[in-house]
């Protein structure tokens, strides 16, 4: 079965090329235009891997989703799936939530910028997807 | 203000008289403050940093650490704090001396228990105004940060959607299919360059308005000529959308004194608004009149309407409605704040009345154009 990935973003042009991308590397590719989509479908399809836009005009934007994944218990079970937040501005969570160092979880587990280094994001992908099929 | 009762101000007194400490304590416990006294200069200054005072008193002749000295590092502890000192007739030099160093103001001795008064509290005044701006400096200087970072997203976000289409397609250019996404693809990159040439220059003409160079010019305007003409320009647009306009202006002029170019933005904004944000089968209506020194003109449509808890921010730089049931319509989010700018600038209001779903109604009112006095062409003050 090909490994599914979930992309979170209000950009609709941004989710076209990433899908065309991860299709075209055997990679089934979901996507929700709202951080409230977004959640939906990662308690729904349990997806491989989450890419995860920080900036989102819509109510529930990237951390709010990271938040939830992290902390609600009816995420509880999607807390492993590896998930990486992208955005046109380098911001790192230390700097935008002085104490994300102590609430470790609030952290994503890459933070990368837009738009993405296609070889880099995929080397990326392509291991934390190996990384949690073989913990299965 | 903030409700809570906030603690009392304290304030140190450092003096070698002993009766000169105990009366001022007297005194400004008897104002409210929490008072801290002590004898010598070295003493005063371990007080002022334990107990962060908002002001000190501080006899300038003492024996040890001069009251000079005393001045000059209690703003190393604090810049903040106020400092009064207190001096002898023979010393008003030094005293000058004392204020020239930072000292904020003296007392000759020997002074009444009203002058202490007086001073301690015009200085402590003096250092909550202080307080306060330094606040609004900081909650301005963190507004400027946050309001930085939104632009810079605004202005990258469609020039990453065009970059990351191009990096897929070289990416996939080998055998794929991809000849018709290709086509696709390349208008979509059309669509996001115009999306930031709109924002750019929405931004520019935000920056002219700010400026005042957009507002300068003060002529006699006919608004029933420009909207006409907007309306003419849009029939198309809105016609495709399913969108009738509709011109129910009065036949005389309606005039008032304003930059053209500024009004005709103005008008833009608001008729094309109606347009983008309302439904097939939906019109836009402008009428308009001549009331009480004031043109007011209406741009009413039937389209989706705002609802009420967003109406407050309406008229904000970048706003935009957050909903995810919102209907996704193209829009750099300035059009409104420029509207607003640009009718305060010709001392005009603007104000909307809406109904979720059903429509919108936006009224503006401008002063109206009134014949200069003498007949040589004088511009209207």
């Amino acid at each position: 079965m090909p490994a599914r990935v979930l992309l979170i973003d209000d950009d609709s042009d941004f989710r076209a090329s990433v899908r065309s991308l991860l299709e075209s590397q055997g990679y089934e590719v979901l996507e929700a235009a709202s951080g409230h989509d977004g959640l939906r479908m990662v308690a729904e399809h349990k997806p491989d891997a989450i890419l995860l836009d920080v900036m989102m005009e819509t109510s529930v934007e990237g951390y709010g989703v990271t938040y939830a994944l992290k902390f609600r218990d009816e995420y509880a079970e999607c807390r492993q799936i590896p998930l990486f937040m992208v955005s046109s501005i380098t911001e790192s969570p230390d700097e935008r939530f002085p104490m994300s160092a102590e609430v470790e979880m609030i952290r994503p587990d890459r933070y990368l910028s837009k738009p993405l280094d296609i070889p880099r994001f995929l080397e990326l992908l392509e291991k934390a997807v190996a990384a949690t099929k073989d913990a299965e | 203000m903030p409700s809570e009762p906030a603690a009392p101000e304290t304030v140190v007194v450092i003096d070698d008289d002993y009766a000169m400490r105990l009366s001022c304590r007297k005194i400004l416990a008897k104002m409210g403050l929490r008072a801290e006294v002590f004898e010598d200069g070295a003493r005063g200054l371990e007080g002022v940093a334990a107990l962060k005072p908002g002001l000190v008193v501080v006899d300038l002749k003492m024996p040890g650490i001069s009251g000079m000295e005393v001045v000059s590092r209690v703003h190393e502890i604090d810049p903040q704090i106020i400092i009064v000192v207190i001096t002898g007739y023979a010393t008003i030099d030094t005293a000058i001396e004392a204020m020239k160093s930072g000292a904020y103001d003296f007392l000759p001795k020997p002074f009444s228990p009203d002058e202490l008064r007086l001073i301690v509290n015009r200085g402590l005044d003096r250092r909550r105004l202080a307080l306060e701006s330094q606040q609004a400096e900081i909650e301005r200087a963190l507004l400027k940060r946050r309001f930085v970072t939104f632009v810079s997203h605004q202005l990258r976000t469609p020039l990453v959607a065009i970059h990351q289409y191009l990096d897929v397609l070289k990416h996939l250019d080998q055998g794929d299919n991809m000849q018709a996404r290709r086509q696709e693809w390349i208008d979509r990159c059309l669509k996001r360059t115009e999306e930031l040439q709109n924002l750019i220059s929405d931004w520019l003409t935000l920056a002219r308005v700010e400026g005042g160079t957009l507002t300068k010019e003060r002529v006699r305007a006919d608004l029933n000529q420009i909207i006409g003409g907007i309306l003419k320009t849009y029939q198309e647009m809105a016609a495709a959308e399913g969108v009738a306009l509709q011109n129910a202006l009065p036949e005389e002029p309606l005039c008032v004194c304003g930059d053209r170019s500024c009004l005709s933005v103005l008008f833009d904004n608001l008729i094309t608004n109606g347009i983008k944000y309302n439904k097939p089968g939906g019109r836009v209506r402008v009428s308009g009149c001549t009331e009480g020194g004031e043109v007011m003109i209406a741009v009413a449509d039937t389209g989706v309407g705002i609802p009420e808890k967003y109406r407050p921010y309406l008229f904000d730089e970048f706003f935009r409605i957050r909903d995810d049931s919102a209907k996704r319509t193209a829009g750099t989010g300035l059009g409104l704040h420029i509207s607003k700018r640009i009718v305060n600038e010709m001392a005009g209001s603007i104000d909307v009345e809406s109904e979720a779903g059903a429509g919108s109604t936006f009224r503006v009112r401008l002063p109206a154009w009134r014949e200069p006095e003498d007949s040589t062409h004088g511009s209207p003050a």
